[in-house]
């Protein structure tokens, strides 16, 4: 009577080994993504801000810290660099495309003012500012 | 009867599986993702309006009907009268209470620092305001 319920029971373990190797996968794909951004900028607080929900595939995130350092994906650029990545992304993506500009709270306007200025040059409208709406604890 | 015993115990041995290693295995695990684990902070994206490089001369002579906030490095005003964030934001809801379209014009110096200008987005965004466009000043 007993004998057919034990072998019908499946082997668990190469299921177990797989799941885990799929867990491993992602957590690393995961962990690959966040690097793009610049984790030392601290934004400045927005509570009434609207949070962000979708993402444009297009848009282009420039980054800048404290010092007034202007960065994209964690690459230092100076502002006829910036000008000129920007007219290339009008050409390839158009003028609709989103700029997020990603500033530290303690930044001076004037280093803003420089992406802003290039942001014009290339004929980029869609400009957006960063900021924290909820602090994680 | 004994060996009849001792050999189903085996069987039984064989067929189950070892829960012991992989408890051991999922516990790591967690206590690694416990460790690693950071919580990510809600971002905001504030949206303005900037000119297009053609309109730049335009923008300069400001029409008058406009609001328009400058950010100083010690301060704010609203057209040209200094005040400070509460009153700022009992005279940005005022306004969004007529009308949330109209332009408010917000001029930053050079030397101001970045999060003033962005509290100021902050209010215009709880009050509603969305013609916002941003300038800068020397």
């Amino acid at each position: 009577m007993k004998k057919p319920r034990e072998e019908g029971g499946i082997n668990m373990t190469p299921m177990i080994d797989v799941v885990f190797q799929l867990i491993i996968f992602f957590v690393c794909t995961a962990a690959l993504e966040q690097q793009a951004i610049d984790e030392s900028i601290r934004l400045a607080m927005s509570p009434h801000g609207p949070a962000v929900e979708q993402k444009d595939p297009r848009e282009v995130t420039v980054e800048v810290d404290a010092q007034g350092r202007i960065s994209i994906n964690r690459s230092y650029m100076n502002e006829v660099f910036l000008r000129n990545l920007l007219r290339n992304v009008v050409i390839s993506h158009g003028q609709t495309t989103p700029v997020i500009i990603r500033a530290a709270g303690g930044a001076k306007h004037e280093d803003i003012r420089r992406v802003m200025d290039a942001c014009a040059y290339a004929g980029l409208w869609k400009v957006s500012f960063a900021a924290t709406k909820d602090k994680a604890k | 009867m004994a060996t009849k015993r001792k050999r189903k115990r085996a069987t039984v041995d064989a067929g189950e599986l070892q829960m012991t290693a992989m408890i051991d295995v999922v516990f790591q695990l967690l206590i690694y993702f416990i460790v690693t684990i950071k919580p990510v902070d809600v971002v905001a994206h504030l949206d303005v309006f900037r000119p297009s490089p053609e309109k730049k001369q335009e923008q300069l002579q400001t029409p008058p009907k406009m609001i328009r906030i400058q950010i100083y490095p010690d301060g704010f005003t609203i057209n040209d009268r200094a005040v400070g964030l509460k009153e700022m934001e009992v005279l940005l809801a005022r306004l969004a209470g007529i009308d949330t379209k109209q332009t408010i014009m917000i001029m930053a110096t050079a030397l101001s620092r970045h999060e003033d200008l962005i509290r100021v987005l902050d209010l215009c965004a709880k009050s509603g305001l969305q013609n916002l466009s941003v300038v800068s000043t020397n």
